[in-house]
């Protein structure tokens, strides 16, 4: 039979090889895995990348946007040779309610030179850029080539991986997971816990081509600069979000859909975006582009709380294959979360090697406690189950776009209402209750404030 | 010219096979005609890998080498390193400098900048194996331009090939249904249509060696360019004469030809999942235009 | 049903990827389990729109346009309905802009 990655799959019994092929193994070339093969490579170890996609990247979809900070650590002014679209300057939240919009917006020109704050990038230049400087460190790239099973000894060790190439095992003395969402290698090790579809999102998004200087007329940019828009109410109840972002060329619009809400309502997810796309706030910015691809790709939206254990023996696990993306309605970011712990998993992993003792493996939880990566999502624990409550999602909408439309239409003469009693009247409409909104509001001022 | 000898004489055949390095999803721009190729999507055509897979066998058979050649930009150096992976003994790359994709490039110049590069680095061949054609604009004329400047017997278009006890068959496609079985004569140019085989799958080790072995490059010497394009042009249609209005009014005579206040139903796209529907609103659509 | 201006049909949708298609299936559906199956959760959830419902109840699969997300094997009600695994190495979808 041919050897495959799935659900069903599961880790071989092998005996402890004698000499490794190589140092490590990291499975994946996305942001994650070229993290960690760079931060190996760099510190003199031999170490395999293994990508199924026949270049890295060709199977990785994300909304639009890299934070570049932590790229800081990783590549010194990455920002003069990474592949970017735009550079974000200008950042708006936007509140849907049938036809009604309220949005924040923010605009700020130091996002636009350097350090730079978030770049919009394609993916499949992204992942190729970095896996490139891996590379040049020394890392061997493996393309087209999916690793199937962990090979696992009798006592528990993981000293590397099956492929779905002949003659196609391999070993390591420590083997990096940063296989993504799915991560069929943590599942093999069985470091993850409960119920994923309760927790996974599915992101789909159009990409659609409009000339440049139409997109600097409608979102009020010029140069290299880009927009970012986050959305909620747009998703027809089901738990999720959507995303708006500039590229030089192209627009990115996509919704990020909770598995179960879209299982259980019924709807198309191409027709619940195409629904946004004719929102009145959103018609005209995407009004005659022409579609250039439509993609899908889950998320692991559940956070802190749904993480699986990260180190297993000589396995270490990283990016959205240990649930590190934070996908919390405003916040939409992975990729900076993927470099982050890659790059860290890589450097307890070095030492790890350089030490001759995998206990130092353990050391990679802690490096990701002392910097944003965990700290960002322990704060952040509640923010998932706030922003994907039914409130947040069905209620809230309503109630702000009401209170807002109270508050600016004339009605002269009538004088116009206080808030206070506005806030009651639309509250009441939507079937919130003012004890429940300042719980939440107490809730989401202790998550994000 | 004498035939030389396939693997009697020959104490190591030497079986060369020619891959293409193309994009088969470039995009082209409908205005300007500019051809529009992504490198991380290019490679080698179904019927080059099948080439291949067929150079693989034949060299194993007769017990010589099979080296992969293309003549590409420095981004093909992936397709010969899956080449090396799938079991090729060495691979050439025939550099082109400077690459122009808007360049129309000719059968005879590929043909001799090929032939040139492989006698100086490889030696004389005994079979020279490509696809039918490129998958970009091919006419599949190359290989019958290759087997002129190697000065030996040609085989083109093939679906089947096979190699034993030294001699070289193949079975090729007539009009209507007729096969035509061939003994080719060595040495040969060979193009193979994609059928019958497809190319294995690189083991793990191989493919690791594959990924740092050095890509021998030369450069390509193209010496006259015997076709050049002297400016890429849109198509620009030739006007369509009409007759002039009969109206004596010139306010008529402009509505008449600008076509404005005629009657006239607009075009209409059908989309529905039912074929009974489909059938019925095609139906009415031609009774509506008197076809029925 | 005449289409609206702007929209455009879903193989149009679809035609704009580039699928590698694989000899063999990665994916499977046993029918057979999709018959007892009630809520047909894949058939709305898969994003390429690959599952459809057959007069019989079952479920007819497709496996050459399919973005390999997971979707389908995570929503499906049916236990062991969907044998699901990515391509081979190098074989399926490939994003060009991701
Ligand atoms: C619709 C959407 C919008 C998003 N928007 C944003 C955004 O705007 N900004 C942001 O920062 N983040 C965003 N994200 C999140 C971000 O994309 C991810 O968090 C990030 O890509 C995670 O990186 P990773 O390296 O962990 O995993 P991935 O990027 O998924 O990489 C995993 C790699 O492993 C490979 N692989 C998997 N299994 C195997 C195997 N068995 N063998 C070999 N190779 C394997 C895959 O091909 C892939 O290349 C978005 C995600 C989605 C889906
Ligand atoms: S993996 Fe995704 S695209 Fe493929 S069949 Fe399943 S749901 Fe559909
Ligand atoms: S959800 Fe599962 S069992 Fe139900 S129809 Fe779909 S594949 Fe079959």
């Amino acid at each position: 039979m041919r050897e495959r990655a799935g659900p069903a799959s599961t880790a071989v019994i092998v005996d402890q090889p004698r000499r490794p092929d190589f140092d490590a193994i990291v499975v994946g070339a996305g942001p994650a895995g070229s993290a960690a093969a760079l931060e190996l490579a760099r510190a003199g170890h031999s170490v395999a990348l293994l990508e199924r996609g026949p270049f890295p990247g060709a199977k990785n979809v994300y909304g639009g946007v890299v934070y570049g900070r932590v790229l800081d650590e990783l590549i010194p002014r990455w920002y003069d040779e990474m592949p970017v679209q735009r550079w974000v300057t200008r950042r708006q939240t936007m509140v849907l309610d049938g036809e009604r919009s309220m949005t924040v917006d923010f605009r700020s020109q130091n996002w636009g030179s350097a350090p730079y704050n978030g770049a919009t990038t394609y993916r499949a230049e992204f992942d190729e850029w970095l896996a490139g400087h891996a590379q040049k460190a020394g890392a061997v790239l493996v393309p087209s080539t999916v690793a199937t099973r962990l090979l696992r000894t009798e006592s528990g060790r993981i000293v590397g991986v099956r492929t779905d190439r002949p003659d196609g095992d391999l070993t390591a003395t420590v083997v990096i997971a940063c296989d993504g969402v799915n991560s069929f290698l943590a599942k093999q090790a069985g470091l993850v816990p409960g119920d994923q579809a309760a927790h996974t999102t599915l992101g789909v998004k159009e990409t659609l081509a409009l000339p440049r200087k139409t997109i600097d007329e409608r979102f009020g940019v010029s140069a290299n600069e880009g927009v970012d828009i986050e959305m909620l109410g747009c998703t027809q109840g089901i738990p999720g979000g959507g995303f708006l972002y500039t590229n030089a060329e192209t627009l990115s619009v996509g919704l990020v859909l909770g598995l179960r809400g879209l299982a259980e309502s019924g709807r198309r997810p191409e027709e619940i975006l195409a629904e946004l796309k004719r929102h009145p706030s959103i018609q005209p910015l995407v009004r005659g582009a022409e579609l250039v691809e439509y993609s899908a790709h889950l998320i692991p939206e559940g956070g802190y709380d749904t993480m699986p254990r990260l180190v297993g023996d000589g396995l270490l696990v990283a990016g959205d294959a240990a649930a590190m993306c934070l996908a919390a309605g405003i916040w939409l970011e992975g990729v900076n979360f993927a470099l982050g712990s890659g790059m860290y998993a890589g450097r307890a992993a070095a030492s790890a090697l350089a030490a001759g003792d995998l206990a130092g493996l353990r050391e990679y939880k802690r490096l990701l406690e002392s910097s944003f990566v965990l700290a960002d999502h322990k704060k952040l624990r509640k923010a998932p189950g706030l922003v994907l409550s039914e409130r947040m999602q069905r209620r809230y909408p309503g109630l702000v776009c009401d209170l807002v439309e109270g508050m600016f239409t004339v009605e002269n003469p009538r004088p116009k209402p206080g808030v206070r009693k506005l806030l009651r009247a639309s509250a009441k409409r939507h079937g919130v209750t003012l004890r429940e909104l300042a719980r939440d509001a107490l809730t989401g001022l202790r998550t994000f404030g | 010219m004498a035939a030389r000898a396939w693997c009697s004489g020959m104490a190591d055949p030497l079986v060369v096979v020619l891959l293409r390095w193309t994009d088969a999803r470039a995009r082209i721009d409908p205005l300007s005609g500019e051809v529009e190729s992504d490198p991380r999507g290019a490679g080698p055509s179904e019927a080059d890998r099948c080439a291949l897979e067929h150079g693989l066998r034949i060299a194993e058979a007769a017990g010589g080498r099979c080296v992969a050649v293309t003549l590409a930009p420095e981004e093909a150096t992936e397709l010969l390193r899956d080449a090396l992976a799938c079991g090729a003994d060495a691979v050439l790359r025939v550099a082109v400098a400077p690459w122009d994709p808007r360049v129309p490039d000719s059968g005879a110049a590929t043909a001799r900048a090929l032939a040139t590069a492989i006698r100086a680095e490889l030696g004389e061949p005994s079979l020279v194996l490509t696809g039918d054609h490129s998958a970009d604009r091919g006419t599949g004329s190359t290989p019958a331009f290759l087997a002129a400047e190697l000065d030996c017997a040609q085989a083109l278009g093939l679906v089947r090939l096979s190699y034993a006890d030294g001699e070289l068959r193949a079975l090729r496609r007539l009009d209507r249904g007729r096969r035509e079985r061939l003994a080719i004569p060595l040495p040969a140019v060979c193009s193979v249509e994609p059928a019958g085989l497809r190319l294995r799958r690189a083991s793990l080790p191989s493919t690791l060696a594959a990924r740092t072995a050095a890509i021998p490059v030369v450069a390509g010497t193209v010496e006259a360019e015997p076709v050049t394009a002297h400016a890429a042009r849109p198509l620009r249609p030739r006007a369509k004469e009409l007759p002039a209005p009969r109206e004596a009014d010139p306010r008529l005579r402009l509505l008449r030809l600008t076509g404005a206040h005629e009657e006239r139903e607009p075009p209409r796209v059908v989309v529905t999942d039912d074929p009974a529907e489909a059938a019925d609103e095609l139906l009415d659509y031609l009774r509506g235009k008197g076809y029925l | 049903m005449n289409q609206r201006y702007g929209d455009i049909s879903f193989e149009d949708r679809m035609a704009q990827v580039d699928f590698r298609v694989a000899e063999e299936p990665h994916i499977v559906v046993d029918t057979d389990v999709c018959r007892s199956c009630t809520t047909k959760a894949c058939v709305h959830a898969c994003p390429a729109n690959l599952f459809v419902p057959t007069a019989e109840g079952g479920i007819l699969f497709n496996y050459e346009q399919c973005f390999e997300c997971g979707t389908c094997y995570l929503v499906c009600d049916g236990g062991d309905a969907i044998s699901w695994s990515y391509p081979d190495g190098g074989q399926g979808v490939v994003f060009r802009h991701g």
